[in-house]
């Protein structure tokens, strides 16, 4: 492959903030031109991190990154030529119009007079924001300020965008509109996307790759499928009722001919299975002979929160930290 | 560099109150504590009545004020993306902060221009020449850009509103009352006299004392010299330190 088809590539790449939290351990990763690219991971994973050192914000400890073949710590300016960014936080100018918003920034990115108009209502009309161009930002609803965001990121048609958690905070169907557009607008520009979430669902549904982020190094690689597959067949999840699993049981289920992983998480047990209605049998009986008790068993196929809780022994918690962003991002709203 | 003024005014164009309840300050300074302190009759203006003496200098510490209080829009800023995302565009570091300090200037224009209908009103006479009030006003939008700049830098240090806020008031008081604002120079004691040659707010207050009421001009050139090389050591200082904030 050609270097100019790479679009962002790291290599060993490590950040440590005031000599002691290694917030990168190391990420090594490849994303081609033109896709969409998620980075899938729990808070204090190092998404932000890592977003941050490819817009050349932060300088990484060691290690290098590329941003189509353009060094991130040498060659900044030329970067920041090529990219747009939106930050996790509100980056609106609340106290002016949305239209105004998108003003400012063409003009800080230099785009001339004369194009200067027709990009904004294009920009605008990507995003469906071309009824509500003249109200102030302050009116808007979480939806259209991120909406507002990212048509600003679009004035300058980059060849690569960085969206940290485009979707925070957002309810399924604005987050539902949010991608829609955002995927238009990469089929009709072939802009790659790069971006952060910590929904399954989102980095399942609108990435053509996803790298899977944990505690600063990057676990596992590959499309939503290819990391589905790599689970294999079935998942047995069962509820038990008491903690009394020994590691002995575990290993007992693990030797198991037909029983591909085990993952015990607090009181879920996930069982992996090529096909799980031939096995349960087999698997109940074992467990019944340890004397564990279970309360639930359900079977589904794996998801990618199941891919996280293999590769990265955690569940992806989201509930407290969403709102918690949201509330903040109320807050700032008021100043 | 421009379009950070051309926002300031289309943010003004929306909301203009805090100008307003800013205002409500320096106007209190020239309606009350002048006419009171003038029968007091002690302090040597060179023959000008006392409220006419400070009016300038009471515009210059409220513009002073708000361009300080400049650098909160830009602590806020940086809670919010805004200062991540102008530092991720090809933009240079000094035109945003050159940028971003004069758009306080435009502020401090507007703030001045409505104290001053306060200050005719009460009796002060200002040199009847527009050039002059003119010239002033530009010397008060370039310290202003000046004084905005100490407070981007000192923002880059102090990340979060209340450090900021602390650190605010000690620079701004010390600056006022060590200026030639309200009181000449020679009433101090040496100590404060030697800070003064120092505090560009006391050029700055000359340079407009001389132009809006004495039509004294002798120090002029010092004076604009003064703040040429405040603005420039800041806005460098201020550039370099700025990137400083969004880490």
């Amino acid at each position: 492959m050609e270097k100019t088809d790479v679009a962002v590539s790291t290599e060993k790449l490590v950040k440590i903030y005031k000599g002691k939290t290694r917030a990168l351990d190391g990420i090594d990763l490849t994303a081609e031109a033109g896709i969409a690219f998620a980075i899938l991971g729990p808070n204090g994973a190092g998404k932000t991190t890592l977003i941050r050192i490819l817009t050349t914000q932060l300088k990484p400890t060691s290690g290098d990154a590329h941003v189509f073949g353009l060094n991130v710590t040498r060659e900044g300016s030329r970067i920041r030529r090529l990219i747009s960014y939106v930050p996790q936080e509100m980056s609106v100018w609340t106290d002016i119009s949305g239209y105004e918003n998108l003003l400012i920034y063409a003009k800080i990115f230099g785009i001339s007079s004369k194009e200067r108009k027709s990009i904004i209502h294009e920009a605008l009309e990507n995003m469906e924001l071309d009824e509500v161009d003249d109200n102030l930002v302050s009116t808007y609803s979480g939806g259209m300020v991120r909406r507002l965001e990212i048509a600003c990121a679009m004035l300058i048609k980059p060849k690569i965008m960085f969206l940290d958690e485009p979707t925070i905070g957002l309810d399924p169907s604005a987050k539902k509109v949010v991608w829609e557009r955002l995927t238009s607008f990469k089929r009709q520009c072939g802009v790659t996307i790069f971006f952060s979430t910590h929904y399954m669902d989102e980095a399942d549904l609108y990435s053509d790759r996803i790298a899977i982020i944990n505690r600063g190094r990057i676990v596992k690689q590959g499309t939503a499928e290819e990391l589905k597959r790599s689970l294999g067949g079935e998942v047995i999840l069962f509820n038990l009722q008491n903690a009394g699993l020994t590691g002995e049981s575990l290993r007992k289920l693990r030797n198991t001919d037909t029983v591909k992983d085990v993952i015990l998480n607090d009181s879920e047990l996930s069982i992996l299975v090529e096909d799980a209605e031939t096995n349960l049998p087999c698997i109940i009986n074992i467990l019944r002979s340890e004397g564990i008790k279970t309360e639930k068993i359900s079977i589904t196929k794996p998801t990618l929160d199941d891919v996280f809780l293999k590769y990265a022994g955690i569940r992806l918690e989201t509930s407290g930290r969403i709102s918690e962003v949201a509330s903040i991002r109320r807050m700032i709203r008021k100043g | 560099m421009f379009v950070m003024i051309e926002l300031e005014l289309r943010r003004l164009r929306h909301d203009r109150t805090e100008l307003y309840f800013r205002a409500v300050q320096p106007i209190l300074w020239i309606v009350v504590f002048g006419p009171v302190m003038s029968s007091v009759k002690g302090i040597p203006t060179g023959g000008i009545p006392y409220t006419d003496f400070i009016t300038p200098g009471v515009l210059i510490q409220s513009t002073t004020f708000l361009s300080i209080f400049y650098g909160l829009m830009m602590v806020w800023e940086r809670d919010s993306g805004i200062l991540k995302k102008l530092l991720v565009t090809p933009a240079s570091r000094y035109a945003t902060v050159i940028g971003r300090s004069m758009a306080s200037g435009i502020r401090a224009i507007f703030q001045g221009l409505i104290v001053v209908p306060f200050a005719l009103l009460i009796g002060v006479r200002f040199v009847p020449n527009a050039a002059y009030f003119i010239s002033a006003f530009v010397i008060i939008f370039f310290a202003s850009g000046g004084f905005a700049a100490i407070s981007i830098l000192v923002a880059s240090f102090m990340k979060t509103r209340e450090r900021f806020m602390g650190i605010g008031q000690a620079i701004i008081m010390p600056l006022f009352f060590a200026s030639n604002a309200l009181y000449p120079v020679q009433m101090m004691p040496q100590a404060l006299q030697y800070f003064s040659a120092v505090n560009p707010m006391s050029y700055v207050v000359d340079a407009t004392r001389g132009l809006m009421i004495t039509g004294d001009l002798t120090n002029l050139l010092i004076d604009v010299a003064a703040v040429a090389v405040f603005d420039t050591v800041m806005f460098i200082l201020a550039s370099i330190s700025f990137k400083r904030i969004i880490e």
